[in-house]
């Protein structure tokens, strides 16, 4: 018979107010554990979100989109600029153009008079030609405009004369500096290396699959821009059809080519860290002038759907905190009670010979007892709640990531793995009581997971001890004369 | 061995103050078995409460082997009632939910004597108060006022304290076992040289002390 037996047997004394307390416990605990388990599965998406997102910024000049319209074109001055901003650890400038096909280009030029309209339609505003031919068929993307002129083109031909001309989606050339896309992250290759020469007068092209396909080019085949008769590098393949209509040239022999010398239509800007984007953000608004340039965190969509994931994370911590109080609180409160009971008891133990710290040994391990009890059954609990919460929070989170995802698909930032996927995968990994235990060891780490027991405990063993040295410091002879 | 020097324990209740021991003084040799008599009421139980070092006086001194426990740190007062303090209670105060047993090898675990040692004398102090093997492992509160008071002093004796209070120890015992007892007393005054003062109403007990002190007023005088 030990302190430890004793404190058990005590723990064990009122049957039917320690089973009440520890059942109550269990609630704040399995509810604390459930809570933690939400907090680090938020926490894990909100991480790769993050690494998704990557630490870029997106400098356009003012009004334009995609490379097009807006006002004055950025320079390599603007590059500079951005270069010498806080926190800004590179900037990659691309040039993107539009290339008409040069059949196509050439035919609606020589049709001259009432067909400049349509040459201007079939140039679509491009600056320069090839030989390509667009994969991207009118009306695959909706091109209402050319579906009428495909329709009226009978009756137009027989009533005015005059052949409409063949409308063609221009093909998108970006020329960049260093082998990544505008957005910042590194192509996908089918086949072929990435471009290695980026000097003004490089043949090297990378062709998008679709592009390649349609033009039956292979790596190693030849095309021409302009004049110049370039190398297939290699075939990439950029996640949709759009983007896989596209070309990539070197950043200094797109310039030469179209005659665009030191002009750039972005800037993809790496910051340090993703904490600084959006200081960095403002601060290459101000640099480069806001009336000459947009900044956008390629990402503002993403960024608002961290925050709203980081705010369901923050929920969940301080659940699980104030679960943990709670459980804290029970354990004084009833401690409190327990001792006050036993005050006699303590007053005899301290007569016959017991420190203030063995009574508070003896109360603390009764404390515990409990907890480690509510703990078992709260666990069981845990298994069976947190399934529902977890689901709920992150179910619920997803309507919002994926409606704030919808415009940033269209916008191209759709491909990275973001939207329903990630989440499916999260409730598939919550799906079954069974597998809390492996989730939580998993998803939590056995050193959170060691963390929280201790911080459960610590606060159990506080909670017991506060009351019983308190009652143990005074003289035996006022608490065993009792109230 | 125990000097007792003009202690007094005033207490506040209501407007008045109360002094049940009024400036006490007198001292006892080693292996002296005496007696405190004195009516109900008259400060009996509080002033071994201030021997036993579990209140404190309000003045004097209570000196023990040369040793002041009136001025003794907390830490100290704990090593005195474990190790040289055995206190019978005048209401026995046996922790209810442990057996006779366990109750006797308390002062030992405080005491840290191994698990098997604190088993084997609690046994053999049980076996001298003539409780029955049987009583044992009973718990405390399943057992007779007068079996308690007997466990009581055996938990009193377990580490071999040299000063023995022993508030009415026989208050609850026929006369057969109270003789039991009063000679088991006797014999740990007179052959282990430990001194005991028990405070009684008991004439049987009393005739066979050293010893008598009366209480009356908060004054001491040897009968
Ligand atoms: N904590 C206290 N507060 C107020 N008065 C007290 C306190 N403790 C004891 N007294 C008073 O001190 C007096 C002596 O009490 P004490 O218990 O010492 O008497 P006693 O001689 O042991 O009596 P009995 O023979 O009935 O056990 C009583 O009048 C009692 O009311
Ligand atoms: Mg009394």
């Amino acid at each position: 018979m030990g302190v430890v037996s004793r404190s058990v047997g005590n723990a064990f004394r009122n049957k039917v107010r320690s089973g009440a307390v520890v059942v109550i416990l269990a609630v704040a605990i399995g509810l604390a554990l459930a809570m933690l388990v939400a907090n680090q599965a938020v926490g894990a998406k909100v991480d790769s979100l993050k690494a998704s997102v990557g630490n870029n910024l997106t400098v356009n000049p003012a009004g334009s989109r995609g490379g097009l319209g807006g006002g004055n074109p950025l320079t390599t001055a603007d590059a500079t600029k951005a270069a010498a901003v806080a926190h800004v650890t590179g900037v990659n400038g691309t040039l993107t153009v539009r290339l008409a096909n040069a059949a196509t280009a050439s035919t609606s030029g020589s049709a001259g008079g009432p067909a400049d309209r349509g040459g201007a339609a079939g140039r679509f505003g491009s600056s320069g030609t090839t030989s390509l031919v667009s994969a991207v068929q009118p009306g695959v993307l909706g091109q209402r405009n050319n579906g009428t002129g495909s329709t009226g083109s009978p009756t137009g031909g027989t009533a005015g004369g005059t052949t409409q001309p063949t409308f063609t989606i221009p093909i998108q050339a970006t020329g960049v500096s260093s082998p990544t896309t505008a957005a910042g992250t590194a192509l996908k290759l089918t086949g072929g290396a990435q471009l290695s020469d980026f000097a003004a007068n490089s043949t090297q092209a990378l062709v998008g699959s679709t592009l390649a396909a349609k033009n039956s080019l292979k790596v190693g085949s030849t095309f021409t821009v302009q004049t110049r008769t370039m190398k297939v590098t290699g075939i990439f393949d950029a996640g949709d059809a759009f983007d896989n209509n596209g070309i990539y040239l070197p950043l200094a022999a797109t310039q030469t080519l179209v005659d665009q010398a030191g002009q750039l239509s972005s800037l993809n800007v790496v910051v340090d860290s993703i904490e600084n984007v959006a200081a960095t953000q403002a601060a290459l608004t101000t640099a480069l002038g806001a009336s000459n340039v947009d900044v956008t965190a390629g990402s503002n969509n993403l960024q608002s759907a961290i925050t709203s994931l980081g705010t369901v994370q923050n929920i969940s911590l301080i659940a699980f905190i104030a679960s943990l109080v709670t459980a804290g609180l029970i354990v004084l409160l009833i401690m409190i009670m327990v001792v006050r009971e036993r005050r006699r008891e303590i007053g005899v133990l301290k007569a016959i010979g017991a420190s203030n710290r063995t009574i508070g040994v003896q109360f603390t391990l009764e404390a515990l007892v409990l907890v480690v009890l509510g703990t078992v059954v709260g666990a069981v609990v845990a298994a069976f709640s947190s399934n529902p919460i977890v689901s709920a929070l992150v179910a619920g989170n997803t309507g919002s990531t994926v409606s704030a995802a919808g415009p940033v698909r269209g916008g191209g930032f759709g491909g990275g793995g973001f939207g329903g996927g990630g989440f499916t995968r999260t409730r598939g990994a919550f799906a079954g009581a069974s597998q809390l235990i492996g989730t939580i060891s998993t998803s939590v780490g056995w050193q959170t997971l060691v963390l929280g027991a201790v911080g459960i405990l610590a606060i159990a063993a506080i909670g017991a001890l506060i009351p019983a040295l308190l009652t143990a410091r005074v003289r035996p002879i006022e608490v065993l004369r009792g109230e | 061995m125990l000097q007792v020097k003009d202690v007094v324990k005033s207490f506040n209740s209501g407007d008045r103050t109360i002094k049940p021991v009024n400036g006490v003084s007198f001292s006892l040799e080693q292996g002296t078995f005496a007696a405190i008599l004195g009516k109900s009421g008259s400060g009996k139980s509080t002033l071994l409460s201030l021997l036993g070092a579990l209140d404190k006086a309000t003045s004097g001194d209570v000196i023990v082997d040369d040793v002041n426990i009136s001025t003794l740190p907390d830490r100290k007062l704990t090593a005195y009632r474990r190790d040289d303090i055995g206190f019978v209670f005048q209401s026995y105060n046996l922790i209810p939910n442990l057996s006779a047993k366990e109750n006797v090898m308390l002062p030992m675990e405080f005491a840290g004597v191994s698990h098997g040692e604190r088993s084997k004398r609690a046994a053999e102090l049980l076996n001298q108060v003539e409780l029955t093997e049987e009583m044992h492992g009973r718990l405390a509160n399943r057992l007779s006022g007068g079996m308690q008071q007997r466990v009581a002093i055996a938990r009193a004796l377990a580490n071999n304290p040299k000063l023995i209070l022993a508030d009415e120890p026989t208050g609850n015992l026929d006369d057969e076992t109270g003789e039991l007892i009063i000679a088991l007393l006797r014999q740990l005054a007179h052959g282990k040289k430990t001194t005991i003062l028990v405070v009684t109403h008991d004439h049987a007990l009393a005739a066979q002390t050293d010893r008598k002190f009366r209480l009356a007023r908060g004054q001491i005088t040897e009968a």
